[in-house]
């Protein structure tokens, strides 16, 4: 009589992971509320698109990141990556390049950086910590070579359309001949955000490269002994996220119509961050797209409901860091439970 | 030494094969050969050298020097991939279970099933390792569960499971039995002999006199990196194996002993 609830009671009990990716959905849930309470303009359409479109950046870089850290590795160089490939195609549209081609010049720019980050790590054997700093160091001191450290502008209207257009725009304009903005729309970034994150998820879980990343984090030898092919998996790990950096470096220099090849440092610490928030371990083998997408959330809520109460930068990093150490020690506890 | 009623080629040579780690010579000059049909014990103390040298034929690791034959063709043994389009498996003594999989995607690893569209099929792979995991624990059960939170004997089963499964020719098995408990280790007794009636060639390296005596057919000693002696497992006893692990000799007295009386 007594054992029954129990067992159907356990078979509910979410697993491991399913557990943490809850708990870092009610923190963001939790988040919202508290600052809906603190500033009445946080939970209204404009601001929540406004959010959306914070967060399409840092949600971006955290998919390539979150491929790499379940292989056991680190990505240090996607900000400095997504700088580079904004300077290549600011470059290339001044050299009278199209807006679309040059754009995609910029996501291969990074996925080259990527794959270089890959091939130094398989083949010369150099740890992923030090060869994407490398990398870091690499790209940005290219993207400031290049410009002369002096930001590209006047890139056209074209140039702007990415990160600025939205879906579903309603405006309306009234009787004084103003424009009135009912409907901001959905940002371009956020639906592309959503369509890559599917992606990803879609190849981790599905695909075997997705598999082959899972069980080199999970037990590189092992993953070599059956079979994998461990070094094609991890450069392509590390070129999906530096191609995933070109593609955040289009999206926010779009959104600035200049581009700056200072922009983006320290980006891939609020990548890891957010990767880490949900759930990602940085031992390898355990991680997922959508647990990184609530951490790039709880990221992105926390700096704009921070903002907006007037809350200071630096205190807002000391509050981002406390979240951070915060996350990974009730994860530890989980898991020693 | 050639047993008369032999008729077919050997399965696998390996030939003057030699490993040296720096300093260390863990396999020295070690030759064998493993007919269809099969099992050849390779015994010796910790360290004797008898993972690297069945390593070395899965392609886990590459021999310093010597040559492998697989039917008769020279070959190479770069990758663990080459020596499974050999029909060579192996059930390496460290299991190489990836802890965060569950069983399904461990028994498939590196040779996933796939639908139509190239995306893991999932259901399949679940289905036929059900099925190969019964086969040795009818009451095999968390299959769904990572396999680090599996017993010891259930992580060894999901291993023998994908080295069967395959449809190997030639198979290592690395002290297959050690986590097992005793119907287990029976069930894999009974396996050894079904593969071998249906003419696989088996390497088996185990520390059980037990197990060497009722399974394997002939026996190579490893002492120090060195083959101190291969016999018919019926020239020699227990003690005579004892003593070629221990010392790296036979005893003085020794005479093969089906020719004695
Ligand atoms: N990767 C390695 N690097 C350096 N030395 C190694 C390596 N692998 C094995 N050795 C050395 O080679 C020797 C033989 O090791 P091996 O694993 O083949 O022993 P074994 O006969 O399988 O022993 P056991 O019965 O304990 O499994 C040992 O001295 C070991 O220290
Ligand atoms: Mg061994």
């Amino acid at each position: 009589m007594s054992e029954l609830p129990a067992k159907t009671r356990l078979r509910f009990l979410p697993s491991g992971s399913a557990l943490h990716k809850f708990s870092a959905m009610m923190t963001l849930l939790l988040l919202i509320v508290a600052f809906s309470f603190t500033s009445p303009a946080f939970l209204t359409v404009n601001n929540g698109m406004t959010v959306l479109l914070q967060t399409a950046v840092i949600g971006l870089l955290a998919i390539g990141l979150t491929m790499v850290i379940i292989t056991g590795g680190i990505d240090l160089s996607v900000g400095s990556v997504l700088a580079l490939s904004g300077v290549i195609a600011g470059l290339v549209i001044k050299a009278g390049v199209p807006v679309l081609p040059a754009m995609a010049l910029g996501v291969v720019t990074g996925a080259i950086c990527g794959m270089v980050n890959g091939l130094v790590i398989t083949k010369m054997r150099i740890t992923p910590f030090v060869a994407t700093l490398g990398m870091m160091m690499i790209a940005r001191g290219l993207a400031l070579q290049l410009t002369g450290a002096a930001p590209i502008s006047r890139l056209g209207e074209a140039f702007g359309n990415l990160g600025n257009g939205s879906f579903f725009r309603i405006v309306e304009i009234q009787a004084n001949g103003f424009p009135r903005v009912i409907f901001p729309g959905i940002p371009y970034p956020a639906v592309l955000l959503l369509v890559m994150a599917l992606l990803g998820a879609f190849i981790l879980t599905r695909r075997q490269i997705g598999r082959h990343i899972y069980s080199v984090g999970s037990n590189e030898e092992a993953a070599r002994l059956s079979g994998v092919n461990v070094h094609r998996t991890k450069i392509w790990a590390y070129t999906a996220s530096g191609a995933l950096a070109g593609l955040a470096g289009m999206v926010l220099m779009s959104r600035l119509m200049t581009v700056q090849p200072n922009e983006g440092v320290m980006y891939e610490l609020d990548a890891i961050a957010a990767a880490v928030i949900g759930g990602a371990s940085l031992m390898g083998g355990v991680g997922s797209i959508s647990g990184s997408m609530i951490g790039a959330f709880i990221i992105g809520v926390l700096r704009n409901g921070l903002n907006m109460a007037g809350t200071s930068a630096f205190i807002q990093q000391i509050i981002i860091g406390i979240v951070v150490i915060g996350a990974v020690y009730i994860d530890q506890i989980r898991n020693r439970n | 030494m050639l047993d008369t009623a032999r008729t077919s080629a050997p399965l696998v040579e390996m030939v003057g094969i030699h490993k040296r780690f720096g300093g260390i010579h863990a396999v020295e000059d070690v030759s064998i050969d493993l007919y269809p049909g099969e099992v050849v014990g390779v015994l010796g103390h910790n360290g004797a050298g008898k993972s690297c040298l069945m390593r070395i034929l899965s392609g886990a690791m590459t021999a310093t020097d010597g040559q492998i034959r697989v039917n008769g063709a020279e070959v190479t043994m770069a990758t663990p991939q080459e020596a499974k389009i050999h029909g060579i498996e192996t059930i390496y003594q460290t299991l190489a279970l990836a802890n965060h999989l569950d069983a399904a995607a461990n028994l498939f690893l590196g040779r996933e099933l796939k639908t139509r569209f190239g995306n893991l099929d999932d259901a399949r792979m679940y289905a036929e390792a059900k099925d190969a995991l019964r086969q040795l624990n009818p009451n095999f059960k968390n299959l769904k569960d990572p396999v680090a939170q599996l017993s010891g004997g259930q992580r060894q089963v999901i291993a023998i499971a994908r080295a069967i499964y395959f449809q190997a020719k030639i198979l290592i098995m690395d002290e297959p039995t050690a986590a097992l408990g005793p119907s287990e280790t029976a069930m894999v007794a009974d396996l050894i002999r079904r593969l071998q009636a249906d003419g696989i060639g088996i390497f088996l390296i185990s520390h059980d006199m037990q197990d060497v005596f009722d399974l394997c057919d002939r026996v190579m000693v490893m002492n120090k990196g060195r083959d101190v002696g291969t016999f018919k497992i019926q020239d020699v006893n227990k003690d005579d194996i004892l003593s070629l692990i221990i010392k790296g000799t036979l005893p003085d007295d020794w005479t093969p002993r089906s020719e004695r009386n």
